[in-house]
């Protein structure tokens, strides 16, 4: 694709222009973390492009926590607010993959006659600008997923910062008229810049391979998953687990929701809300009866919908290896242990079998 | 217009089947077409709403039944409404019975308390063109004489209409002083069949019930000849959206609303607690 360069000083230009039209947001440090938060200037001083993700998902943008989708019984409906176009400035590889997942189920046909209006409409209305992650934290594994930190698709432009400035690549039509609009920042990115960027993007990959050594495996977590029901490594992984559902919240690609109806002045609402599978009552039906009671059946069954049901349904895994759930979680699970387990596991039945 | 938008729709009868079991014919004011098998989302305006298979004849479009059991909070409400009270529906969502796969079959139905709404269903829609099949067989239990669903279709209306072609095995788990019927689970109606079906292995089956009386049966009906492939589930699961999205219903690498409700033994043999 494509690839430009922008000075440091350009840049901030663009934002400029961005921030004038657009409702731009950003990874902004808070405390030690960083948000996806609004950008009001051309040159906030809490940005930051290009360390790891930030700790909201993605999905809050295009699929929020709160959504009303139906106002019923009523003599006209509800008119639909314009939404404002938006840049969402920052983003990282493991979040853009996530979208793959969310696509599927919102704005594909494969699972759904027809797209998520939603969603859709806030995809369409929302300019990707992302960024190289070249300072993974301890929980990141995008490499055990075959991913890398830095993005190959699914951007409209992208940032690698180089000397001086950035290599922005253009991902989309979108995308290039952002370009085309202001031809004067930008200049053609040549072999060198090239090559510098791809130095640092191959020394941010080594930093997450290395942060993965103790856990690397070498089946692909589905294979792995696939026959691991019976195994105890379900239960032993899950007991510190507090049913808290937070690993269902913060992940980029969980996509379930529960309705719920209620009564607004004279008229009737039905809204949409995350939900987490991991709480006792996801799956329960109204007579009582819950496939899933035990903890260790929902904690596996998160996982099994990751590697077991996205990949028959779709082929995609549905996770992106950004290490939220384990950042996240009060119990420390951390989800690559359990694949180490289980390859552990799985190897030792066959040792078992050759002798 | 969205897809959670509810078609407004009255209820126009309220039909008492047991203590805890009731008939409610609805008039939509856009018509549904469903098939057998098919679920609908029935609302009750600002409480919520719950999937249900209808329980009528899908060629009678006036006459849109569901029937329902009191177990939770939309179903309690439900119980409590009135004639003329407003409801909502959205679907149909799922997938039938493969009437096409029973035909010239000998079929056999097994129900199970409320269960018996989607077989009344089916049942309709299989008499409706009664040449297609060969012989059907049609097992009900239910707890006490008192909780027989569509009593009187299934104790002499139906009995009389059909008695060429259809055989009836009524049972309850206990009886009262007026039963003279059979007494014993509803596995046990499932006994002597080969004095009814001619070959377990090429007869198709459906069963609806609780799920521990879903499992007994297809224990028994794969131990007597039936095919894994040939045994027909209901999974009702906890279908939200019912339209693939919400994630509630999944089971194994199934969808409930998108690849359901009706199973064969075949695809779900291998899903754990599936029962449950």
């Amino acid at each position: 694709m494509e690839a430009f360069f922008i000075s440091t000083a350009n840049f901030q230009h663009l934002l400029g222009n961005l921030v004038k039209k657009n409702l731009l947001y950003g990874p902004r440090k808070k405390g030690d973390f960083l948000f996806y938060e609004k950008i009001e200037t051309a040159s906030p001083k809490d940005l930051v492009l290009h360390t790891n993700r930030p700790v909201q998902p993605l999905k809050s943008f295009f699929f929020p926590p709160y959504q009303k989708v139906s106002q019923y019984f009523q003599v006209t409906s509800p008119v639909e607010k314009e939404i404002p176009k938006r840049v969402i400035l920052g983003v990282k590889s493991c979040d853009l993959e996530s979208l793959k997942t969310l696509d599927s189920v919102y704005a594909g046909t494969q699972f759904s006659s027809s797209p998520d209006p939603w969603y859709t409409r806030a995809r369409d209305n929302s300019l990707l600008i992302s960024s190289d992650c070249l300072e993974p934290d301890e929980n990141c594994f995008c490499t055990l997923l075959g991913s890398h930190p830095y993005p190959e698709e699914g951007f409209d432009l992208n940032l690698s910062p180089v000397d001086g400035g950035f290599v922005i690549e253009v991902g989309s039509e979108k995308g290039k008229t952002i370009v085309s609009q202001d031809q004067n920042l930008f200049t053609s990115a040549d072999e060198a810049l090239l090559a510098q960027r791809e130095k640092i993007r191959a020394n941010s990959q080594s930093k997450v391979k290395e942060l993965n050594q103790e856990v690397e495996v070498k089946s692909p977590y589905r294979d792995l998953i696939r026959e691991s029901y019976p195994s105890p490594v379900w239960k032993n992984h899950s007991e510190s687990c507090v049913d808290c559902g937070g690993c269902n919240e913060i992940c980029p690609t969980c996509r379930c929701f529960l309705l719920q109806d209620g009564t607004e002045k004279d008229r009737f609402e039905r809204v949409r809300l995350w939900d987490a599978c991991l709480l006792t009552g996801f799956a329960r039906v109204a007579g009582g009866a819950n496939p899933r009671p035990k903890l260790a059946d929902r904690f596996s069954n998160r996982l099994f919908c990751k590697f077991y049901f996205f990949p028959e349904n779709v082929n995609l895994d549905a996770c992106t290896g950004c290490g939220r759930c384990i950042s996240v979680c009060i119990g420390k699970i951390d989800m690559r242990k359990v694949f180490r387990d289980l390859e552990k596991e799985s190897s030792e039945a066959s040792m078992e079998k050759i002798k | 217009m969205s897809e959670y938008d509810p078609i407004k729709t009255n209820i126009s009868q309220v039909i008492t089947e047991t203590p805890n079991i009731k008939t409610f014919r609805l008039k939509p004011q856009r018509s549904l077409d469903f098939k057998a098998g098919q679920f609908i989302q029935l609302t009750v305006p600002g409480v919520g709403e719950g999937p249900f298979t209808p329980s009528s004849s899908p060629y009678e479009k006036e006459k849109l039944e569901v029937t329902i059991m009191r177990v939770g909070r939309i179903t309690s409400v439900l119980h409590d409404s009135k004639e003329g009270s407003v409801v909502g529906l959205r679907g149909p969502f799922g997938k039938e019975y493969p009437l096409d796969k029973f035909r010239g079959k000998e079929i056999l139905m097994v129900g199970g308390g409320v269960g018996m709404a989607p077989l009344r269903s089916l049942f309709l829609s299989l008499t409706y063109r009664l040449d297609d099949y060969k012989r059907i067989v049609f097992c009900c239990g239910s707890r006490t004489p008192k909780d027989i669903v569509f009593k009187d279709a299934v104790l002499n209306k139906w009995q009389t209409q059909f008695k060429d072609k259809i055989s009836f095995r009524i049972t309850v788990d206990e009886g009262d002083g007026t039963w003279k019927g059979q007494v014993g689970l509803v596995t046990t109606t499932l006994d002597n069949l080969d004095k009814e079906i001619s070959n377990f292995k090429e007869s198709l089956a459906v069963v609806c019930g609780p799920p521990i009386m879903m499992k007994f049966a297809t224990l028994k009906l794969l131990d007597i000849g039936y095919r894994d492939e040939n045994i027909h589930l209901s999974m009702e699961k906890n279908m939200s959206c019912g339209l693939g999205r919400c994630g509630h219903c999944q089971m194994g690498k199934y969808l409930v609303c998108r690849d359901g409700p009706v199973f064969t033994y075949e695809e779900v043999k291998n899903i754990p607690n599936i029962w449950d």
